[in-house]
């Protein structure tokens, strides 16, 4: 009993935790000009198609990180696996605001060709916790 | 006595050739008939004297560096430094912003310090034998070096069929380590330790 | 007739009065030392290279260290004393399958046919380990040289290793055999004078 409670109060820690980073880094976004956010907008862009600068092939977030993102993904080069997007999955997920702009900058840069606006990474962190 | 020892070395050189001739055989089959798909469950009985008896050691030293891992250890398995020279390793990280097709780039800090590690732990500086035969051959080409096509590497995967890797869905490329060597991480690569997925144990 | 026997066991460096001193010591330190090795070698294989490896360079030591004794050692241990030609060694065998073999104090011809072998096949093994591990793991002194050669070869050259490792624990299990077989025919413990070097003393 005493077990389920312990187990029942750090996931909901946990899970404002991780619900707080978002909102921390929606704020950012925020102060810098954008919003407002919705997570209907990241979900579209999440599956949107960009066009390869070699021009061979097209990419999308959902090539390596899968269209339900509850579900572990699959780096589309390597074959790994990776952590599912979904807050609900992971709480962890965004806790490190570093972290958050660097993997947003490079995979930006490898899908879209360009860094996210703060706009997109907004829509992007809604769609995220929305899951 | 001349004569006796006459015999007894063609014995041995004929057994050897009856070695050498199983080996060619292997050769002309090797991509198609020699490896059967097999369910995971079946571990393939090996004869009296096949097989492992002892657990293996580490052939390259497992990754301690903990930027190395959480940085390098992302996206693609975190390749051990024992597993290319200090040279191709230097290359490697000169050019991340076009790291085999991707954008690896890191802040000054951490590059300093993988690049480090890696220099200190790489092939050409390893004692354990393995290692540096991951240094023997290699070319400074054009090209970002590979693991996987070091000579030592294409000599340890010589007999692997391409479709129980390329073709195979839960595998996927050699660059994927951990799918069929279950205890890369440890920097163990022991033949006695590969599983592939959907057809066993490996069976030599 | 009355015989008396002569025990004395007041100095223990002195074989008992009916024992003679057969095996030298160099002879049986070689012995025991090279079965050990072979057991090592045979044990690690792969899995613990470098042990299997320095087991290996032993094995090969202590044989050349044993042709050398065989030419300049006491009695027994030379190859005068044990090579025979390959008549009588048949001879000697048929002999022993009727249990009318007769009783040698160094090596019978059968175990004289036996040395000879084990040691050609250790030394081909050995040999072809050297290759092996230049070949395909691109270490040791044979890397200069077979680094080079192709994968197919460097793989055939590991399956002709391993034929030759398997012959020669057959041949090891033959000699176990062997060894039991002499010590029932003749009554005595041929183990125990593999380590004290004392053998009954009688008619050869």
């Amino acid at each position: 009993m005493n077990i389920n409670i312990t187990f029942a109060i750090a996931g909901l820690v946990a899970t404002s935790m991780a619900y707080g980073s978002a909102v921390n880094l929606i704020e950012g976004y925020r102060n810098a000009g954008a919003g407002p956010f919705s997570s209907d907008a990241g979900g579209s862009a999440w599956t949107r198609q960009h066009q390869s600068s070699s021009g061979e092939d097209t990419r999308s977030c959902s090539s390596c990180h899968g269209t339900d993102i509850t579900q572990p993904g699959r780096h589309i080069g390597t074959g790994k696996p990776i952590e599912p997007m979904a807050i609900s999955m992971n709480s962890a997920r965004l806790n490190d605001p570093e972290k958050v702009e660097k993997w947003f900058r490079r995979n930006c840069r490898w899908t879209l060709g360009r860094e996210c606006a703060a706009q997109e990474k907004g829509d992007f962190i809604q769609f995220m916790t929305s899951q | 006595m001349k004569k006796t020892i006459s015999i007894i070395v063609l014995g041995i050189l004929f057994i050897a050739s009856i070695g050498a001739v199983m080996s060619s055989s292997e050769w002309s089959d090797r991509e198609e008939e020699r490896y059967e798909k097999q369910s995971e469950s079946d571990d393939h009985e090996h004869g009296l004297f096949r097989g492992a008896w002892l657990d293996s050691r580490a052939d390259v030293r497992p990754v301690e560096n903990e930027t190395y891992q959480s940085e390098c250890g992302g996206c693609h398995f975190a390749y051990q430094a024992g597993l290319l020279p200090g040279q191709d390793w230097q290359r490697i990280m000169d050019a991340l912003v076009e790291h085999y097709g991707d954008d690896a780039t890191l802040d000054e800090l951490q590059a300093a310090e993988i690049r480090g590690y890696l220099l200190d732990n790489a092939a050409d500086s390893s004692t354990l034998s393995r290692a540096r035969a991951f240094s023997v051959g290699s070319d400074a080409g054009d090209a970002l070096p590979r693991i996987t096509n070091t000579r030592y590497f294409q000599r340890e995967h010589y007999e692997i069929p391409k479709r129980v890797v390329r073709g195979n869905a839960e595998v996927g490329s050699f660059s994927n380590c951990q799918a069929c060597h279950r205890t890369a991480d440890a920097g163990i690569y022991n033949e006695h330790q590969v599983v592939i997925p959907g057809f066993g144990k490996w069976d030599d | 007739m009355h015989e008396t026997i002569l025990h004395s066991h007041d100095n223990i460096h002195q074989p008992k009065a009916n024992m003679v001193r057969v095996w030298d010591p160099l002879l049986r330190l070689f012995h025991w030392s090279l079965a050990g090795s072979f057991a090592i070698a045979y044990v690690t294989e792969d899995d613990l290279l470098a042990l299997h490896v320095w087991a290996g360079y032993l094995i090969l030591g202590l044989i050349m260290i044993r042709v050398l004794w065989g030419f300049v050692g006491p009695r027994y241990s030379r190859w005068s004393d044990f090579v025979k030609q390959p008549t009588e060694i048949f001879t000697y065998l048929k002999a022993v399958i009727q249990s009318r073999a007769a009783r040698h104090l160094g090596h019978n011809p059968a175990g004289g046919a036996m040395v000879v072998a084990l040691m050609l096949s250790l030394l081909f093994t050995g040999f072809t380990g050297l290759a092996v591990y230049g070949a395909q793991e691109l270490s040791g002194p044979m890397a200069p040289l077979f680094g080079g050669l192709s994968e197919g070869w460097a793989h055939a050259l590991e399956d002709i290793h391993e034929v030759l490792a398997n012959l020669t624990l057959l041949l090891v299990l033959l000699h176990l055999v062997g060894v039991a077989l002499a010590s029932l025919q003749h009554r005595e413990n041929l183990v125990s004078a593999m380590i004290t070097g004392l053998k009954r003393s009688g008619i050869e």
